[in-house]
């Protein structure tokens, strides 16, 4: 499948006919009704079926997506953040593509223990549901001019990102040198490992795994990432682009290293975002005008953006008519009616029933 | 009654063998409150699968009977397509989009059904709708001069109204508003007499205007024009059956939505009433000034559930396929505190609204009950 024909076929069509649609059915969309005959039909958000399913183990799951003509194609080693439904009610995590751009789209993912979307995803996707997806995001993607000389680090899921990197630069006409260090405690936790394998083969790729908690097999080796694992397993480490992604504590230690000895730049992926901070009352930041506020604990985030000159759209004042709803790119919030404290990660909430607890990121 | 007075919990409800004190009052909004609650936690798959298959039955319903209209010279082709197509707009119209557009499937996260983009099949722009609706007329429900529901601004529902000789008319021209209820519910946004009295600019009038004609264009493009066009020599059959299905449906819509607030028992209130209003007499107002239908499931589903208004009223983001869930508790609740719980069949409770239009139309002769709330 080529994702990108796919959409320049669509965008070459006569904008008569869908002109006409969209006036035949006004004020929805023509797939709005085509959505009857075929779910991945939307003119309002990115759709893909699930094509395959891979168990990469009992653990983790690839997952092969054909997204509808939305979808624009995506740079090696981006994110997106994917939707699902989950008990009727859409849920959304972010992943990164684990393909190169061109080939079928791919998502690999881990189980997480949590209930959530990667647990949904990977216990019971199965092939034919349909997914949602956003624009593909992030920067963690090869520079203009690639580097003669890159140095990948990954852990765990890190491996999805830099895999869509490297797939995709061995598929160009590059012609110098990888090295992709990447750490896993077990074999069994390996994701990718098919494709690992036949990357391998191609002699620009050196390519070392290094298992913690199983014996290594033919090639492999013993270890575990410390402050000195890369300078001293890694002919001229410091002197390499690198890129890295991996859990947490992995990263920090890439960066600690880097920031020592490190001559040359370094990209790297965080997957969870830092914990937000919370309590009675807050800080207030509004992202758009720049400004910010203190708000005190039973204030409404509505009144405490009225209080620092602003005017947001409101109404009823009083939770019923949702005209103030706002989105909260980041923040816990608390339900100044129920009571109820909130975690928001880009969720709209109605302003003037709900206060700030601790830092509050608003769209306003 | 011989209420004693207290100060610290005053009594700040009367009414014919009811009085309630503010504290009482309060009460009795904790446990409408607690209700929502209730619901609220519940909520799940089945209301997301509910509204997704009345969706797909809506969308189908609409594309058979649009299918069928073209066959329109054929007679019973004529009359199914003709009746599919009033249905499915009285079902986008009433229990997918004004609920939608209150806000009542948010909670999917599902952009199709998002009140903040959602658009109705209705000349009545969604925006404009939201704000004289869901703000105006849901905050302010039936209160004489700022519920511009109260009459559309060319009705007299209320003593309050001040009368004048063209309501000697309104019996009449009550069906014209009623065959005409989409056009009537559009414009009615204007506040036209906002503008005469100056409280609204002339330009933000015309911007207004724009936008509805805006949306104007494309719905009558849509049912008078393209669709007959695409029939050819059929158009005739077409153009009617739309016709026909726009006016069902805005017949169907008026019935309901004027059961809903102006039967025999709905109280109207006054600016000076709602002054520092709480919480809970916000609730009370809810259920004193709104009215329900009774019949079967298809019968409340058809109405939008706005057979429920009085439920619609007190919890207008609740998805309303619930309302029927809660409607014996709240009424169980009215009667523990003494309040008129207003429900009757259509017939029965659009009798009494056709009354008060009589009434109305004549000037009022009695004052009104010197009540508080
Ligand atoms: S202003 Fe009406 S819900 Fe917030």
């Amino acid at each position: 499948m080529n994702v990108i024909t796919a959409s320049n076929s669509h965008s070459g069509s006569p904008g008569l006919i869908r002109r006409l649609g969209k006036a035949l059915s006004t004020p929805f969309d023509p797939e709005d009704y085509l959505a009857l005959f075929n779910p991945l039909q939307s003119a309002r958000e990115i759709r893909a079926r699930v094509t395959g399913v891979h168990r990469e183990s009992d653990q983790a799951v690839t997952l092969t997506l054909q997204p509808n003509r939305l979808w624009k194609g995506h740079r090696a080693g981006q994110h997106v953040l994917l939707g699902v439904d989950i008990g009727g009610v859409r849920h959304q995590r972010c992943f990164s593509l684990s393909s190169a751009p061109g080939d079928a789209l791919t998502i690999s993912v881990k189980r997480q223990g949590r209930g959530g979307v990667s647990d949904h995803l990977v216990s019971r996707c199965r092939e034919g549901d349909v997914l949602t997806l956003a624009e593909p995001a992030g920067d963690f993607v090869l520079p203009e001019t690639t580097p003669e000389r890159l140095l990948m680090v990954t852990a765990g899921s890190g491996i999805t990102p830099v895999h869509s990197i490297v797939k995709s630069l061995l598929a160009s006409n590059f012609d110098g040198k990888v090295t992709w260090v990447h750490f896993e405690r077990h074999y069994q936790q390996l994701m990718l490992s098919d494709s690992l394998a036949a990357l391998r083969q191609d002699p620009r790729l050196d390519l070392r795994l290094v298992v913690s908690g199983d014996s290594p097999r033919d090639g492999d080796q013993a270890g575990r990432l410390d402050a000195q694992w890369l300078t001293e397993n890694i002919a001229d480490a410091a002197g390499q682009t690198v890129f890295t992604c991996g859990p947490a504590g992995f990263l920090d230690t890439v960066m600690e290293w880097h920031g020592e000895h490190g001559r040359a730049p370094l990209f790297h992926e965080r997957f969870k975002a830092a914990p937000v901070v919370a309590g009675e009352g807050g800080r207030v930041h509004f992202s758009r005008t720049g400004g910010q506020a203190e708000a005190a604990a039973g204030l409404s985030l509505l009144e405490a953006a009225e209080q620092a000159g602003l005017k947001p759209k409101h109404g009823c004042r009083m939770g019923i008519c949702h005209t103030c709803k706002c989105k909260v790119s980041k923040g816990r919030v608390r339900d100044l009616q129920s009571g109820e404290s909130r975690e928001l990660n880009g969720q709209e909430v109605r302003i003037c029933i709900h206060a700030a607890e601790g830092d509050v990121e608003l769209d306003l | 009654m011989n209420a004693k007075v207290d100060h610290f919990d005053p009594i700040v409800f009367e009414r014919p063998g009811v009085t309630l004190t503010r504290s009482q009052v309060e009460a009795f909004g904790r446990e409408i409150d607690a209700l929502r609650e209730e619901i609220m936690a519940d909520l799940g798959e089945q209301d997301a699968r509910y509204i997704r298959n009345l969706v797909r039955t809506q969308k189908g319903m609409e594309l058979a009977g649009r299918g069928l209209l073209f066959l329109g010279v054929l007679p019973p082709a004529w009359l199914a397509g003709t009746a599919l197509l009033s249905v499915s707009k009285i079902l986008e119209n009433m229990e997918i989009g004004h609920n939608v557009m209150h806000a009542q499937w948010d909670w999917l996260g599902d952009p199709a059904l998002d009140s903040s983009t959602y658009d109705w099949d209705n000349t009545c722009p969604a925006e404009q709708w939201k704000h004289s609706h869901n703000y105006m007329h849901h905050t302010f429900t039936n209160v004489v001069g700022k519920d511009r529901d109260v009459g559309y601004g060319i009705m007299r529902m209320s003593d309050e109204q001040r009368w004048n000789p063209a309501y000697l008319f309104q019996p009449a021209y009550n069906w014209v508003l009623a065959s005409f209820f989409q056009w009537g519910v559009a414009f009615h946004d204007l506040e036209y007499e906002k503008l005469l009295k100056g409280e609204k600019s002339w330009a933000e009038y015309r911007e207004q205007r724009r936008k509805i004609m805006k949306k104007v264009r494309k719905q009558v493009g849509k049912d008078y024009l393209l669709f007959p066009l695409l029939a050819g020599p059929f158009a005739p059959w077409v153009l009617a059956g739309n016709a026909t299905a726009n006016l069902t449906r805005n017949l169907w819509s008026y019935l309901i939505i004027f059961c809903g607030h102006f039967t025999e028992h709905a109280e109207m209130f006054s600016e000076a009433e709602i002054e520092n209003e709480t919480r809970g007499q916000w609730y009370l107002r809810q259920l004193l000034g709104s009215s329900n239908l009774e019949g079967g499931p298809l019968f409340h589903i058809m109405s939008g559930n706005l057979s429920h208004q009085i439920e619609h009223h007190l919890f207008p983001d609740m998805p309303s396929n619930r309302y029927k869930q809660v409607a014996p508790k709240v009424r169980e609740i009215a009667e523990r505190y003494g309040l008129h719980y207003n429900s009757g069949r259509l017939s029965r409770q659009f009798g009494t609204v056709l009354k008060r239009i009589n009434r109305l139309a004549l000037p009022s002769r009695r004052t009104r009950k010197n009540a508080t709330v």
